[in-house]
């Protein structure tokens, strides 16, 4: 039980510093408001539809700027959706490049918006990292017959 | 225009007016283009500027022509003329001289003559005298005289030219001879002796007294008698008497007096009776001292032969030749005209001047004009070109310088007898130059003008075709303005369309109407879906014209779509007694990437041409896959596909190879499909030109089966457009196969991704009796090869055999109910199942439903007496479109609960035989579990066939009307879930309100789309069990809803009411649900979400969903505004409805008039967007009471995009991420507000 107790401890932990480290929002804690016995993977089940909504958008993003001439309606209307998507999830990181994209975009700024590209994809590899490390750790707990902390 | 048109006339009339022959037509065509048209203006006008420099090249050409012809005729008639003249002239010079020469000399030597002869006579003279000087007597004297008449005789007679010789002694005696040419006689003169005394004469001798002896003393002897003999001329001798004549009558006597200093003088004389000119030469005789003249000698010669040679020499040429002395008087003349005048005084010599002759007068008076007297100093003239009257001549003179008398000879010869000739032929030879020129000059022309007309002919043609070319372009221009109009119209056509059809759905919705209004605004409806259809039709077509059709490239499910065509078209063919195939080989790619609105167009033409032309028998779809190494094995083809592949194989060899490259290069399929009937067939000539627009292939066709003869052209362009092929092939049996092939893009990860079916190990038997028998055919060989036995049955009798054959077999063999054994004697197995373990063999029996006999209740005994091998088989029921719902009460209640619609085909096939397998292993277990489990494996089945369900839903049709037929084949999977979900609704669930509603969904999916729902009779329905009541009130409750899309009998609309009059009690139902939990505030509402992004459209919906209300998702403004259009039926299925979970139901049933309470409208999203969506649904709610209250959902959160969506017509704003609370409240008082 211990181990248990230990690792709920840790998940609490880990949940607050992403919290504190800006990588979530009060968005992802909604998110698990709405998780509750009807739906009981309702937070994994969305955030892998982000997961694979934004990897879409990413490559989709990677190849529009890979254009001669790039057409920055498209790029804008893909930078929309996955800010949509990450605000959504709470992927507060995402969501404040994809701003920042949006303004290079709007500009036509070809270069920031590679450099945008960059960021965003950076920040959706760790923010991807941290929550399949959250994801894991609820695993565990529940496979260890512990409950998820709120 | 007519400014322009002047200025053309004037041109042409300025310039071409030398070529009136041309002007002519330029003129006419020129007016003919302007009149038509203004723009052939400019080709035209060039064309007359070619035209004048073909003028001005011809005019040139010409010239230069008639140049060189005339310099070479007038070089040719110069260098023969002048080197010809010039050597006749030197010829004629020499022949003049010649000719002039010769009478001068014979002049010359009569002069000669004339002289020796008188110093002969005058030495004969001085010698006689000196020998009889000083006669002193009469007789000597007499003798002196006689030897003188004897000496001058004889020098008379020798000479016959001479006129005559006269001797004169000094006193006065006179001795002549004198000779008359004319006459030809000679005479003797002498004067008589008797009066010249000698002394008188002898004593004057001195010079002094030389005075003395002169013509006076002749003349005073004027008294004289002279005698005149006449002479023999030969001898000499007198022949007659002397007859007295007077002195000087007959010749002149040279005196004295000639005489005068001594010597020798000469002149030219006249005698009477001569007519030419004498020549007279006198001399004296001298005395022997030399100091007296004793006598004078005179010889007179006449000129007379001198004419004589001159006319013979000039006889030959028609010349004449004259001599004159100084003074100008004629000496001799070659003509006979005399020289001579008579005048008072005798004759007198004349002047050349005065000759009688013509030619000679002229010719002396030309001299004397043009020398006058001022003769060059050698008198030497010599004129070429003298015009004497009216001829040419040549006048020649010639001085010749005698002493005292000197002479001009002058001949004059007429030009034309030395040049005349020449100057002839030269003149003809001119004129043939001349004419050959002329001649040459025309030919040259003609030849010119014939070269240039056909130039000037080819620069017209030239014209013409830059003017033809020109207006094709503008014709292709139009007809391209025309396509890209009609394109940008479709919008515009379709919208009004929409709307009408829309009405009419709502009129037709309408109680109040009576029987016959309804029979017309069905007929309206008919009519105005015809409309559309053809607008599409048509519409399409232009925008392929224009250029303007994209293809989607998107991931599809081919055999699906298909599948769903087979379906909706198998409907039509059942009032045709066609059997509609679908014959897909299993090598068929389950994906591919292509625009599947356009493939599953493609079809429906083919399949819809193929159905208006067949009456009866069938039309199989088949399709193969053609990759490397399907074509090696045709074992994997469908059936009858080897023998029309073989005669393919050379055919396509081509394509195959180029698609077979195509292929490894970007995963491209090559796809082949064939429609197959057996309707009246295409005529071979017509093959071709059955694709083209508005071409059928026999026009009499139009009246019995209409259409536009548009379907075939769009459908070969679509193939075009991807990449494939289309024709018709030969066919051996009557009716028609197209083929064709598309090249579709594979995914890469579901190239190989084939249905791979192992029902070999499930050892599964089926027995087809089925109607069709190419249906039935197709399947059980496909059902042979996937490892499954089969039996066919085509009628009710055979079914029974054939159970009876089987079971009785079976139940002979004792061990175990399931064993099956094999009877060899089986007619109708081709194949036996001659396998031992047998035990686990499931026998599925497929029966057509038509099999059985509907006239009277036979039926029932019929299902009785299959009842009996309920257990030991399990039974799917192929229904007909039109099976009425009792018929399905009455099989579920017997317990068959696998029932397809016809036709069948293989995932149908499939299904049937997974829920028999998974059905078995479910009874296997299910003495073991509990019911709750068999409900999951239901529910799973559920859900697989529902996703059948949702991908139809999928089918993107073109139009609303399309969608509507597309949507018929949705039935089939709606029964197969209406059978599990009976089971469902009689089994104790805690939300029956929700499985009942969702059962309810499945049946709308059913009615919605069947035409034939009027022979339903609703009276079957209501009398049913109480258990089956739930479901029947459903039922009634869905029919409400149908009637949105098809024609909608009017019994149902009773129901309507009654349905009407149910719904607030569900609903407060519902109210008092919420009431009860707070948390649910939303319980209830239905909403409508339209949301791209699948994260936030799963979050919204579990928001939602969490406060209770139900939740439809849709992916795109598009299907949002499709949503409310079509209400009825099709939206529930759509797409993102998430029917995962089985409990949480889409419950979108209608229960007033607008199918939900709120949309939540994202604002950008693809193909529509929020605010298109709106403004479009704003649009339908007009002049309705409606209006659905839309909220926006929105990231963008700036004000002005507030604006903007409340602009539109949104009733609230949200932004994303969505705040929870302030969703809610937002909602709430909307929804409030509306309630």
């Amino acid at each position: 039980m211990d181990g248990v107790v230990q690792l709920q401890r840790q998940l609490l932990d880990y949940t607050t510093q992403l919290f504190q480290e800006g990588f979530l929002n009060d968005q992802f804690t909604q998110l698990q408001q709405l998780q509750d016995e009807t739906n009981p993977d309702f937070v994994v089940e969305v955030v892998s539809l982000f997961f694979e909504d934004s990897e879409r958008l990413l490559n989709e993003l990677a190849n529009t700027l890979d254009q001669q001439s790039i057409d920055f309606r498209k790029v804008d209307s893909h930078v929309h959706q996955l800010k949509g998507s990450s605000s959504s999830i709470g992927a507060q990181r995402v969501q404040n490049v994809c701003i920042a994209f949006r303004n290079f975009c709007d500009a036509q700024n070809t270069e920031g918006c590679l450099k945008c590209l960059q960021q965003v994809k950076n920040e959706y590899a760790l923010v991807k990292n941290k929550l399949e490390t959250l994801f894991q750790l609820e695993q565990q707990i529940l496979a260890a017959g512990g409950s998820i902390p709120m | 225009m007519g400014s322009h048109l002047r200025r053309v006339f004037n041109r042409i009339s300025g310039f071409v007016s030398p070529w009136r022959r041309n002007q002519a037509p330029h003129g006419r065509r020129i007016f003919h283009r302007e009149v038509q048209q203004e723009e052939f203006q400019y080709p035209s006008n060039s064309c007359l500027s070619s035209y004048y420099s073909v003028f001005v090249a011809r005019l040139a050409i010409m010239v230069m022509l008639a140049i060189l012809i005339g310099l070479l005729t007038i070089l040719t008639w110069h260098f023969t003329r002048i080197y010809t003249t010039k050597s006749i002239n030197s010829l004629a010079y020499g022949l003049r001289y010649e000719l002039l020469q010769r009478p001068i000399l014979r002049m010359w030597n009569i002069l000669n003559s004339t002289v020796e002869i008188t110093t002969a006579q005058v030495k004969l003279s001085e010698y006689v005298i000196k020998r009889y000087s000083k006669p002193t007597t009469q007789a000597q004297q007499v003798e002196l005289y006689e030897v003188m008449r004897d000496v001058t005789w004889a020098l008379f007679a020798s000479r016959k030219a001479l006129n005559a010789i006269t001797i004169n002694y000094r006193n006065g005696f006179v001795q002549a001879f004198h000779r008359d040419h004319r006459s030809n006689n000679t005479f003797y003169i002498f004067s008589d002796l008797v009066n010249y005394s000698i002394s008188g004469s002898y004593n004057s001798n001195t010079l002094s007294s030389h005075q003395g002896w002169n013509d006076q003393s002749i003349h005073s002897n004027i008294s004289a008698i002279w005698y005149h003999v006449p002479l023999d001329p030969v001898s000499g001798e007198r022949i007659g008497k002397p007859k007295a004549i007077p002195p000087d009558d007959q010749i002149n006597i040279a005196g004295l007096s000639q005489v005068p200093d001594g010597v020798a003088s000469w002149h030219v004389a006249v005698s009477k009776y001569t007519d030419s000119p004498l020549l007279s030469a006198a001399l004296p005789v001298w005395d022997p001292s030399n100091q007296s003249i004793v006598a004078v000698v005179g010889v007179t010669t006449a000129l007379y032969s001198v004419g004589q040679l001159m006319k013979e020499l000039v006889e030959v040429h028609s010349g004449h030749i004259y001599l004159t002395s100084q003074e100008g008087y004629l000496l001799a003349t070659s003509t006979n005209a005399p020289l001579l005048t008579n005048s008072s005084t005798g004759p007198k010599l004349m002047l050349a001047i005065d000759s009688e002759d013509r030619v000679i007068r002229l010719g002396a008076e030309w001299l004397q004009r043009t020398y006058g007297y001022k003769f060059p100093p050698s008198h030497v003239v010599h004129v070429e070109n003298a015009k004497l009257g009216h001829e040419h001549y040549y006048i020649d003179s010639f001085f010749l310088n005698l002493k005292r008398l000197p002479m001009v000879g002058v001949i004059i010869i007429p030009r034309k007898y030395i040049m005349g000739k020449v100057e002839e032929r030269a003149l003809k030879t001119l004129i043939i130059l001349i004419s050959a020129s002329l001649c040459i000059l025309v030919i040259g022309c003609v030849c010119i003008l014939i070269l240039t007309n056909g130039v000037s002919k080819e620069m017209k043609l030239r014209a013409e075709l830059i003017s033809h070319l020109d207006a094709r372009r503008r014709a292709e221009a139009s007809s391209n303005y025309k396509s890209q109009f009609l394109a940008n119209m479709s919008h515009e056509l379709r919208t009004p369309m929409a709307a009408v059809i829309g009405l009419l759905d709502i009129l037709i919705c309408d109680d109040c109407l009576t029987n016959e209004q309804y029979a017309t605004v069905t007929q309206i409806r008919k009519c105005s879906t015809a409309l559309l259809r053809l607008l599409n039709n048509i519409l399409d077509i232009s925008k392929v014209e224009s250029g303007k059709l994209v293809l989607e490239d998107a991931e599809f499910d081919l055999g699906r779509e298909l599948e769903g065509l087979v379906d909706m078209f198998s409907v039509q063919c059942i009032n045709h007694n066609v059997e509609t195939v679908l014959d897909l080989s299993d090598d068929m790619p389950k994906l591919v990437r292509g625009d599947s609105a356009r493939v599953v167009q493609i079809f429906a033409n083919l399949i819809s041409n193929s159905i208006k032309f067949t009456t009866s028998g069938h039309i199989i779809l088949r399709g193969w896959c053609e990759n490397s190494n399907a074509y090696g094995n045709s074992g994997k083809f469908p059936l009858n596909q080897k023998a029309s592949r073989s005669a393919l194989k050379a055919k396509f060899k081509q394509h195959r190879n180029h698609a077979k490259r195509a292929c490894k290069k970007n995963n491209k399929m090559t796809l082949w499909f064939e429609v197959d009937d057996t309707g009246c067939g295409i005529d071979p000539s017509k093959w071709e030109s059955v694709f083209e627009s508005f071409e059928q292939a026999d026009p009499s066709t139009t009246r019995t089966h209409g259409g536009t003869g548009l379907g075939l052209c769009i459908v070969r362009t679509l193939v075009n457009k991807m990449g494939g092929e289309i024709k018709v092939v030969k066919k051996n049996s009557p009716g028609t196969i197209m083929q064709l092939y598309l090249l579709l893009n594979t995914p890469i990860e579901g190239a190989g991704q084939h249905c791979q079916l192992e029902f070999g190990e499930h050892s599964l038997v089926v027995l087809l009796a089925l109607s069709g028998s190419m249906g039935r055919l197709i399947m059980s060989q496909w059902l042979r090869k996937n490892g499954v036995f089969t039996w066919e049955a085509s009628e009710w009798n055979e079914l029974t055999q054939i159970l009876g054959q089987l079971f009785r077999a079976r139940s002979s063999v004792p061990n175990g109910g399931l064993v099956m054994q094999c009877l060899p004697s089986e007619p109708l197995k081709t194949e036996a199942p001659n396998i031992q373990d047998t035990r686990a063999s499931v026998f599925v029996i497929i029966v057509d439903i038509g099999l059985l006999d509907w006239s009277t209740d036979i039926w029932r005994e019929q299902l009785n007496f299959l009842d009996k091998y309920h257990g030991k088989a399990r039974f799917a029921w192929i229904l007909n479109h039109d099976t009425s719902n009792f018929i399905k009460m009455e099989l579920r209640r017997k317990g068959h609960l696998l029932m397809v619609n016809k036709p069948l085909y293989k995932s149908k096939v499939v299904h049937i035989l997974e829920a028999v397998i998974k059905g078995r292993d479910l009874e296997m277990q299910g003495r073991i579990l509990n019911g709750l489990k068999s409900t999951r494996i239901e529910g799973n089945l559920h859900e697989s066939l529902e996703i059948d369900s949702t991908h139809f839903e999928e089918v993107p049709s073109s139009d609303d009307s399309d969608r509507s037929e597309m949507g018929s084949h949705k039935s089939i999977n709606a029964y197969h879930i209406a059978e599990k979900q009976k089971d469902r609704i009689r089994k104790p669930c805690p939300s029956q309100y929700q499985t009942a509603n969702s059962c309810l969904v499945e049946f709308t999916q059913v009615y919605s789309t069947e035409n034939n729902l009027r022979t339903e009779d609703p009276h079957q329905i209501r009398p049913n069990s109480h258990d089956a009541g739930n479901e029947g009130h459903k039922l009634m409750c869905n029919k409400s809803t149908s009637p949105l899309t098809e024609a909608e009998c009017e019994n149902c609309r009773g129901q309507e009411q009654h349905l009407i009059s149910t719904c607030p009690k569900e609903h407060g139902n519902s109210y008092s649900g919420k009431t009860v939990n707070g948390q649910k505030s939303l319980e209830g509402l239905r909403i409508l979400l339209a949301e791209d992004t699948p994260v936030l459209q799963r979050v919204a919906t579990i928001m939602l969903e969490k406060m209770g209300a139900t939740v439809i998702a849709v992916g795109d403004g598009l299907q949002a505004v499709d949503a409310l259009k079509c209400m009825p039926g099709a939206e529930e299925s759509r797409g993102k409805c998430l029917l995962q979970d089985g409990r949480t139901r889409c419950q979108t049933q209608i229960h007033d008039s607008l199918p939900y309470d709120l949309i939540l409208m994202d604002c950008q999203m693809p193909k529509m967007d929020g605010y298109e969506a709106t403004k479009t649904i704003r649009k339908s709610e007009e002049g309705t009471s409606l209006h659905i209250p839309i909220v926006a959902l929105t990231a963008h959160a700036m004000s002005s995009d507030e604006a903007k969506c409340l602009e539109v017509g949104m009733d609230a704003y949200l932004t994303k991420p969505i705040d929870y609370r302030l969703m809610v409240s937002t909602i709430l008082s909307l929804t409030k507000r509306m309630a």
